[in-house]
């Protein structure tokens, strides 16, 4: 029996930290602490991009996976009660992380073991996110494709976080495997895909296939390339995360590898399939400014393989990693999740608003809480600093770098005061704002009903 | 049976993309005591199924082709004589909706009017009326709404891949 969806109350409070986490990320860049500035390795460097994972990605997903999972099984969210607790673990946990890596460069000069504390609280926060979802999809079975999508992407989140405990063991002084395993070359990739590559991007093709078809009223019945997707996908990781590890350990010819590429760039081409079909089938001629900056990050994750092919095939791919990182994380994920933010928040809000009356009284559309014209630019403005930044980084320019990251830090700032601006209403004519029976949202917490 | 059917074909209404829910039920309310309903539609009708299956009918379909389906709906003891009460009348009356007043086609309108139109619908009704939509998709968001002002609904996916939803007003709490 499928049931209604109720309002996710804390999604906009995780909203709220993941978008302050990304300027914050941001800035770092533009005052040129991290990489490229110092080294991949440094504290800083981790500082930053564990801000970028976990703070605003992570908890960016979390949040909207709260709202999405119950919307796509048709069934509520199964322990709503540990939504907020996971979010104060989480927070916890990752200034914790953020200090312990202070610790490490020896700005910050206490004895409070703040990286096996990271490694207590994260785990416990992703555990309970992880909890949450997984039971409210296994009530929800069978799954529809987007929602195997998530299951996967939950499956490598538990992943990431294992290996990264026993990161912060290791960098505590706990050597728990041994100096003989090579952390940086061989443990290190593993937790940068599956978090990438499983965590993130999975959830991202996920809520993509629903997503996309839901506001440009394309056809959504489940097709064949959708289901190649998710299974080459699928394995595609399961190669790399263990296959590949193994065969190196037996020492194995190395087959693994390159069946995990191939696997992966089926799965990109028969992704590419269905979001031009999704586009090309639409009903909804004209579409909106999400749909149209979405393809700004569909552009990214295909220049993204396009690079790691040309960065595998020239052998350069250890000395410009970060630059594949960078664009994958700030072009593909976060150019995704913002183009979407910028529709999910103002539905969200619109239906916390005017759902109580709507049908008895005449309520604003969704589309008058927003005022595309004026973001458009904002989002070119994103997606080109994106692309600066990238170049800037295969090239060896620190100081474009800055600029570039200076050019998106501007944009989010714009889109970030649109959406508080959205949460106000500020942009519904004063007299349809609030109609009887409705009341102002607050900036944070969903009001439940 | 002895009684000649009543025939029904819906095809052409299906093939225009239009909805022949309303034409099926008038057709079921002018059938003579113990007369079955032969229908013939361009899928295999499940949905039907149930709301005729909850009048007291039971089906009996054939491919016929194409994809095509002829579908016998014969009265049960129930339906064949009304003056027969039901033997669980509180079952039976849950079982009773009257038929919709309106069929809403709100299958392309851009979200969420399609919630949007239905409430409208909805809040239109006298308590106890029914009406039905048609919507792209499953409708949570609605349902939670629904439920929320205390009225009752029934839906399911359709076999074309929208949603159909028969609501009925509750008593109004505001």
């Amino acid at each position: 029996m499928m049931m209604g969806a109720a309002l996710s109350r804390w999604t906009m409070a995780y909203f709220a930290v993941a978008l302050a986490c990304l300027l914050g990320a941001q800035a770092m860049m533009v005052m040129g602490l991290g990489y490229p500035a110092t080294a991949v390795e440094d504290p800083q460097t981790l500082i930053l991009v564990h801000t970028v994972t976990i703070g605003w990605l992570s908890l960016l997903m979390c949040g909207a996976l709260f709202q999405f999972v119950p919307v796509l099984v048709a069934q509520p969210l199964i322990g709503a009660g540990m939504v907020l607790p996971a979010l104060v673990s989480l927070l916890a946990g990752l200034v914790s992380l953020l200090a312990g890596f202070l610790q490490l460069s020896g700005d910050l000069e206490t004895g409070l073991p703040f990286l096996p504390v990271a490694g207590i609280l994260l785990p416990l926060g992703f555990g309970l996110a992880v909890v949450v979802l997984g039971r409210t999809l296994l009530r929800g079975r069978p799954l529809p494709l987007p929602a195997r999508f998530v299951a996967a992407g939950l499956v490598c989140l538990v992943a990431t976080a294992a290996i990264g405990v026993l990161f912060a063991l290791l960098l505590s002084g706990l050597d728990v495997l041994g100096a003989e395993v090579d952390w940086v070359g061989e443990v290190l990739p593993l937790h940068v895909t599956a978090g990438f590559g499983g965590w993130l991007t999975m959830t991202a093709i996920g809520v993509s296939y629903r997503l996309l078809p839901m506001f440009m009223l394309s056809p959504d019945k489940e097709r064949i390339t959708g289901k190649a997707v998710l299974w080459s996908s699928c394995s595609a990781l399961a190669l790399v995360l263990v296959v590949v590890p193994l065969e190196r350990a037996l020492g194995g010819p190395g087959i693994a590898w390159h069946a995990a590429c191939l696997a992966m760039l089926v799965a990109v081409v028969f992704y590419g399939v269905d979001l031009v079909f999704f586009y090309r089938h639409r009903k909804r001629r004209n579409i909106e400014l999400n749909s149209r900056s979405a393809i700004g990050a569909f552009a990214a994750l295909y220049l993204s393989v396009a690079l790691l092919v040309g960065l595998v095939a020239t052998g350069t791919l250890g000395q410009n990693s970060a630059a594949l990182i960078y664009l994958v994380a700030f072009g593909w994920l976060s150019g995704l999740g913002l183009s979407q933010l910028y529709k999910i928040v103002p539905f969200l809000t619109w239906l916390e608003c005017y759902g109580p009356v709507m049908g008895r009284k005449p309520t604003p559309r969704v589309q008058d809480l927003v005022v595309e014209k004026r973001d458009m630019p904002w989002f070119a403005l994103y997606f080109a600093g994106v692309l600066a930044g990238t170049i800037a980084l295969l090239a060896g320019m620190p100081d474009l770098f800055r600029l570039a990251a200076l050019a998106t830090l501007c944009a989010t700032v714009a889109l970030v005061v649109e959406m508080v601006l959205v949460r106000r209403l500020f942009n519904v004519s004063v007299a349809s704002r609030l109609p009887e029976g409705t009341s102002r949202p607050r900036l944070f917490l969903s009001s439940a009903r | 049976m002895s009684m000649p059917y009543y025939d029904l074909d819906v095809r052409p209404i299906l093939r225009e993309g239009g909805e022949p829910f309303s034409v099926i039920m008038q057709a079921v309310s002018s059938l003579a005591p113990g007369q079955s309903l032969r229908l013939y539609a361009t899928f295999k009708p499940l949905p039907l199924f149930q709301v005729l299956g909850a009048r007291g009918f039971e089906a009996s379909a054939r491919e016929i082709g194409n994809g095509e389906w002829e579908v016998i709906f014969t009265p049960g003891e129930a339906a064949a004589d009304p003056v027969v009460k039901p033997t669980a009348p509180a079952a039976a009356s849950d079982d009773k909706w009257p038929a919709p007043v309106d069929e809403l086609d709100n299958r392309d309108l851009d979200p969420p009017e399609p919630m949007v139109k239905t409430l409208e619908g909805v809040e239109a009704l006298q308590p106890g009326q029914t009406i039905a939509a048609l919507l792209p998709r499953e409708p949570v968001f609605l349902l939670e709404e629904l439920e929320a002002r205390g009225h009752s609904w029934r839906g399911q996916m359709e076999p074309e891949g929208h949603y159909r939803v028969v609501i009925r007003a509750g008593n109004p709490r505001r």
